[in-house]
């Protein structure tokens, strides 16, 4: 007989952000907040399952936005409870404002910040560096290389936090994140008492005037010089073949040190590294030592300089900032091999060739295979709302755009521009101010989703509002955060643990007190009652007593919510008249709509076709047509 | 530098938004993990799910690094032909493709396939999940098809231990669809044995299989 305690634990297969999750948990975590984005959305989701595996009382939040589930983490580490925020990396610029206070303030209980950086970018506005950031606020990072690694980290970082009384920024990127590996999981682990903390009054810290603010600026910079020299004798930062004399030699960090060692592999060759697992502060004094034993060094990391950046004597330096490495982009196995095979050519040293056969690649090239470019699902709402207001206002109107599933009205034309989130309400405001000064009097129309809106979308409508504005705002509600994974909003009636929400907070009820005067909810899928609306909504802004106009597009998200289709199907069937004039591929761009190779006619992929018959309105030579009528015609 | 002489195996898994990649993937590294050895997956999330290309690096004893380089991939598992196409460049020498298409991938990528001694295996196994009635199965018929060749090192029994254990609903409906898939690899895999002897007698090898067994 085994004893529990005796029993190998037991192996399972988890993403990056799971194990990022796990760390969380295991480690007496007992508040962790986020806001979904990619690639970090999986790491809340994450708490959420092994709290309940683990059996551990975490409290976790899908908080309204980055900002906000900075503070409330952040309110719970003063207290003295471990607490730790999830984000993506431009959501960290959305709670720039508090990191930068809070590194002054400092922390109580463990405080972990953890930015997902995105390099390529993959679904990202920006290639923004995260390291950088937390260099700017003088906030300690661990950078893993490794799920595995990352969990460790995790536990690493809140000791450190606790030890310093300083947040701690553990910063995975988009291949981490999304990467899956063995961890052992151990579901039986007790759980610790949770520490009986109170919060309590420090008003040296906790209220701290700018006086007090300098002396917490001059305490800070002490704090990092002393993590400086505990972190120049951390186990994240390793020399590996440091016994090979090479005239080059690697430093390198994050994925990017297994990228680079894949490629050395693959050019048959071996050099000594130096693995950096703590870029900020950086220990120089290890970087030093490393860049005076070898002739010439390349640093290798994501997604921008930020070990390269701190190194002073760059004369033997190659790197993003001398152009050796591409200034801009994800180190994919092939940049890295290509960086790696031009500096051993340089330095006169015989490597393989790339593996990649290029006369392959370049015939690929030329069979011009479809470009699968990401759009809208079959039965989308937004194309439905984007179709009417397109036929509505045609291309001449002005369309802000936002952040989410419908920034993919770019395909269709129905996305001018799109900034960050909630700047399609503020841009349409900026629109129309200087449209006005140029006598321009294009209909501007802002679409924002609902999860947005609530995220940053209240403040610019306020502001619209009050400074008379006139412009017909589309908030397009599909009742979830769809683009993330269905996380709910403070809309739904349930949280982040599927637990009931003892409150909704009601959109319409926002607009009208932000002080909107013309409300209407539809839904898009009426496509002529939704055009008719949307012209009303128009006339009301450029009526003498008009200003923003609000319409509410309201349809459930068909991958969220498949009842209301399951319920009122309207199949549909393309008669033999189609010419395959390709209007409706175009201009309705729904993936079921496909146009035969030979072009002749379209046809309907009823593999994914989910019968919402909203491309009836698409063919205006009325070719589409529900299968019923075509039966009984 | 023969990557056929360690252990390791680098697998492309691709196709489009909605074809069950990520099961697909994770119905190969879970057999993989339970058979003891090491898993590294890359797989796709966000914006590329939306209908759009869907790619998945799995490495078997394979390195930290998430992603395999172009052109040294030993096996590519595709959903759709055009994928295969799109991606067939991550292929090394002597690697093999197995798509889910009829009639293979466009001919007249055959020269360089054979330059490149690159074997491509193909079944319908769309085609093949409709006809069970289970057209959303066609991801475990193509499984079921590349575990005949063992190429992997995953025997059968285990893909199907996995399935049982990591598909919920319609397990039996699964289980049929990789016996149907396996059952068509061993039907090209008997033919190439009465083929394989005619080979041999004119002195030809074809192309090698070589099994990877766990460390």
């Amino acid at each position: 007989m085994y004893s529990m305690s005796e029993l190998p634990m037991p192996t399972q297969l988890i993403t990056g952000n799971e194990a990022i999750a796990l760390g969380m948990v295991e480690q007496g975590c007992r508040v962790v907040t986020a806001y979904p984005g990619t690639p970090s959305s999986e790491i809340l989701a994450g708490v959420i399952k092994y709290k309940k595996r683990l059996s551990r009382d975490v409290y976790t939040e899908w908080s309204v936005n980055e900002k906000v589930a900075f503070e409330v983490a952040l309110a719970a580490s003063w207290t003295g409870l471990r607490a730790a925020v999830a984000m993506k990396q431009v959501g960290l610029n959305v709670a720039s404002d508090p990191l930068f206070s809070a590194a002054y303030t400092g922390v109580k209980g463990g405080f972990v910040i953890i930015p997902a950086d995105d390099p390529g970018p993959h679904s990202s506005q920006t290639e923004q560096d995260s390291r950088l950031l937390a260099l700017t606020a003088k906030v300690p990072v661990f950078d893993p290389s490794t799920p595995a690694e990352a969990r460790e980290m995790i536990k690493d970082a809140f000791a450190l936090s606790e030890r310093y009384r300083i947040p701690v920024i553990v910063r995975p990127t988009t291949r981490l994140c999304h990467a899956v590996s063995p961890n052992e999981v151990d579901e039986s682990a007790p759980d610790e008492k949770i520490p009986s903390v109170k919060f309590q009054k420090d008003p040296v810290h906790w209220t701290a005037t700018p006086k007090l603010r300098f002396k917490l600026h001059t305490e800070l910079n002490q704090k990092l010089s002393d993590i400086t020299a505990e972190f120049s004798k951390s186990k994240y930062n390793e020399t590996i073949d440091a016994n090979i004399n090479g005239a080059i030699g690697i430093i390198a960090s994050g994925v990017a040190f297994h990228t680079a060692q894949q490629a050395l592999t693959e050019l048959g060759a071996r050099v000594p590294m130096l693995k950096i697992g703590t870029p900020f502060p950086l220990p120089l004094s290890l970087i030093e030592n490393f860049c005076a034993s070898v002739k010439t060094v390349v640093v290798l990391e994501e997604p921008d300089t930020c070990i390269e950046l701190q190194i002073a004597d760059r004369n033997n330096v190659k790197g993003r900032l001398d152009g050796a490495v591409p200034n801009a982009g994800e180190l994919t196995p092939e940049v890295m091999f290509s960086v790696l095979h031009k500096i051993f050519a340089h330095a006169g040293i015989q490597v393989n060739a790339a593996p990649e056969d290029n006369e392959l690649s370049a015939f690929i090239k030329t069979l011009s295979l479809p470009v699968r470019r990401p759009r809208l699902c079959p039965g989308c709402s937004h194309r439905s709302a984007f179709y009417a207001m397109k036929r509505t206002f045609g291309p001449r109107a002005i369309y802000p755009g936002d952040i989410g599933c419908y920034t993919l009205g770019t395909n269709l034309r129905a996305v001018d521009t799109f900034v960050d989130m909630g700047a399609s309400i503020t841009m349409a405001n900026g629109f129309f101010q200087a449209n006005r000064l140029a006598n321009d009097e294009r209909v501007i129309m802002a679409t924002i989703g609902d999860s947005t809106f609530l995220h940053s979308g209240i403040p610019p409508l306020i502001n619209a509002v009050h400074t008379g504005a006139r412009f017909v705002l589309l908030i397009l509600d599909n009742h979830t955060t769809a683009m993330t994974g269905f996380q709910p909003t403070a809309a739904n009636d349930y949280l982040a643990d599927g637990s009931e929400a003892p409150r909704k907070v009601s959109i319409p009820d926002l607009v009208r007190a932000c002080g909107v005067e013309y409300l209407k909810v539809t839904d898009p899928y009426e496509q002529e009652d939704f055009a008719d609306i949307l012209k009303d909504a128009q006339a009301h802004a450029q009526s003498p007593s008009g200003g923003v106009a609000v319409v509410i597009a309201d349809r459930p998200c068909v991958l969220y919510d498949k009842e209301p289709i399951l319920e009122n199907p309207l199949p549909v069937i393309i008669t033999e008249e189609c010419d395959g004039c390709r209007f409706c591929t175009e201009a309705f761009e729904c993936p079921a709509l496909v146009l035969r190779a030979d072009g002749s006619r379209v046809d309907i992929d009823y593999t994914i076709c989910v019968d919402c018959g909203q491309c009836i309105d698409a063919c205006h030579k009325g070719f589409i047509v529900p299968k019923i009528a075509e039966m009984v015609g | 530098m023969n990557p056929t002489s360690t252990n390791e195996r680098k697998v492309i898994i691709t196709g489009i938004g909605g074809q069950g990649i990520v099961f697909l993937t994770r119905l190969f590294s879970q057999t993989a993990l339970d058979l003891g050895l090491g898993v590294v997956v890359s797989e796709t999330h966000g914006m590329s799910q939306r209908g759009g290309s869907v790619i998945s690096h799995l490495k078997i004893n394979g390195s930290d690094a998430p992603l395999i380089q172009r052109g040294s991939a030993d096996v590519m598992i595709a959903m759709d032909p055009g994928e295969a196409m799109q991606n067939l460049d991550f292929m090394r020498r002597g690697g093999t493709v197995f798509v889910n298409s009829a009639e293979g991938l466009h001919e007249s990528l055959a020269p360089h396939l054979e330059r490149l001694d690159i074997r491509v295996l193909n079944h319908p196994a769309t085609a093949t999940a409709v006809e069970l009635g289970s057209p959303a199965a066609a991801n475990i018929v193509l499984a079921g098809f590349v575990a005949a060749f063992f190429i992997l090192g995953l025997p059968y029994e285990n893909m199907i231990q996995t399935l049982k254990q990591i598909s919920k609903k319609g397990s039996e409906k699964n289980l049929q669809a990789i016996n149907a898939g396996f059952e068509a690899g061993q039907k090209i895999n008997e033919e190439k044995l009465k083929h394989k002897g005619h080979e041999a007698h004119t002195g030809k090898e074809g192309n090698q299989v070589v099994s990877v067994s766990p460390s």
